[in-house]
């Protein structure tokens, strides 16, 4: 792959980088700057695309999702709901965590670039606005933060970070909106992870097998301040 | 499963679905139509039509996209019923549209304006990968492309993009 044909796929798709891409960026310091510049476009592009919701389409707010669906309807699918929770509170356990650590597996697909071992630290002013739009601050302690993006996740923006550890880099994903009431484990091929409680959701802590998990999710826990409910 | 939003139990699901993705939906439709009003409109009959239609989904995998194919064709629907008269950016830029006028950074508002004024064939395709999430061989079929159609199109959005963030960044220094 030339430079050429880099910039071109780059340009067209710059958060999954095929691997002959990475091999190429590896050896050419000017299409990884290239890259990661596009990359920082993308995250303002994503900005401006954002447009404010009106509170009739927000989500989650009051009235129905579906139009049609009348309020005594309404109160029907919440009871069936927590029937529901009532009768398959065991599934709770295999259901909705399971679910959650797998959207937090597939979304590694996503930024394969970010896990890369590195001594260079993320860009100060993308971590600050990355750490901002979550509303976290982040303490020095937890090390150094090699990857920082804010990425789209069950359709909300979560701060995606990469800290650099002994064991290996290790993703952290700040998940305000998705609490848990317990820690999860989960593992698979490439990857072990952890889903803690914090804040108002919890923190999801992945990295490979040699990487030390607890100790790397404790000082990340001890790490994070959040700022706003 | 073959019809993961039929019975009571697909019907809470879809619900849920559907308030999860509607804010999304609403920008695509926004991005679209570039006009909030309209927006709305698309975005409450897609989902009218979503929920009529909903049991004929083999997938739940699939629905995301699906909802997106409805939004696009309610669209072009009422593109058909009713002729909207056009408005030029400037106006929109112009105008107390909150789209523009509360943006966090100049730099966004900026950049939400050189959007706007992308052609339809940059803008459909960007928005659908950024905001939507989209891969690029799930914008090729949705937009009956070719997926290299679709990444040299990408491509060119961002370098129009890019150049008016450049050509801005100059004024402003002169």
């Amino acid at each position: 792959m030339d430079c050429l044909e880099f910039r071109r796929l780059a340009g067209a798709d710059p958060q999954h980088p095929a691997a002959a891409m990475l091999e190429h960026a590896a050896g050419c310091p000017r299409c990884t700057g290239y890259l990661r510049q596009t990359q920082e476009l993308d995250r303002h592009i994503l900005a401006a695309l954002s447009v404010p919701v009106p509170p009739r389409h927000a989500g989650r707010a009051t009235g129905s999702a579906v139009p049609g669906l009348d309020r005594r309807r309404w109160y029907a699918l919440a009871a069936s709901i927590v029937a529901g929770v009532l009768v398959g509170s065991l599934l709770w356990v295999g259901g909705p965590r399971n679910s959650l650590a797998q959207d937090v597996l597939a979304h590694m697909d996503h930024e394969p670039e970010a896990l890369v071992v590195t001594t260079s630290p993320a860009d100060d002013a993308v971590l600050g606005r990355v750490l901002e739009r979550g509303g976290i601050r982040l303490r020095p302690e937890v090390g150094t933060v090699s990857y920082a993006n804010s990425c789209r996740f069950r359709g909300r923006t979560v701060p995606h970070l990469v800290v650099q550890t002994d064991g290996g880099p290790v993703t952290v994903m700040v998940l305000r909106n998705e609490p848990v009431d317990a820690p999860v484990r989960f593992a698979e091929e490439r990857f072990a992870g952890t889903i803690v409680p914090a804040g108002p959701g919890s923190i999801a802590v992945i990295g490979t097998g040699d990487a030390d998990l607890e100790q790397i999710t404790a000082r990340v826990l001890a790490a994070v301040d959040w700022e706003r409910d | 499963m073959n019809a993961p939003f039929a019975g009571k139990d697909g019907e809470t699901a879809f619900a849920r679905l559907c308030e999860e993705l509607r804010p999304d939906l609403f920008r695509f439709a926004f991005w679209l139509a570039r006009d909030r009003q309209v927006a709305e409109d698309v975005v409450q009959e897609s989902l009218l039509r979503a929920w009529r239609s909903r049991e004929s989904l083999a997938e739940t995998e699939a629905a995301k996209p699906w909802l997106l194919t409805i939004v696009r064709r309610e669209h072009a629907r009422l593109y058909e019923r009713k002729r909207f008269e056009t408005v030029p950016v400037d106006d929109l830029v112009g105008s107390e549209s909150p789209e523009l006028a509360v943006a966090e950074e100049q730099q966004t508002l900026d950049l939400r304006r050189a959007i706007l004024e992308l052609e339809d064939d940059y803008r459909e395709p960007l928005v659908l990968q950024v905001l939507m999430g989209l891969t690029t061989d799930e914008i090729a079929s949705q937009l009956g492309l070719t997926q290299a159609a679709v990444l040299t199109r990408l491509f060119r959005a961002r370098q129009k993009l890019r150049k008016r963030l450049v050509a801005g960044a100059n004024e402003e220094e002169g």
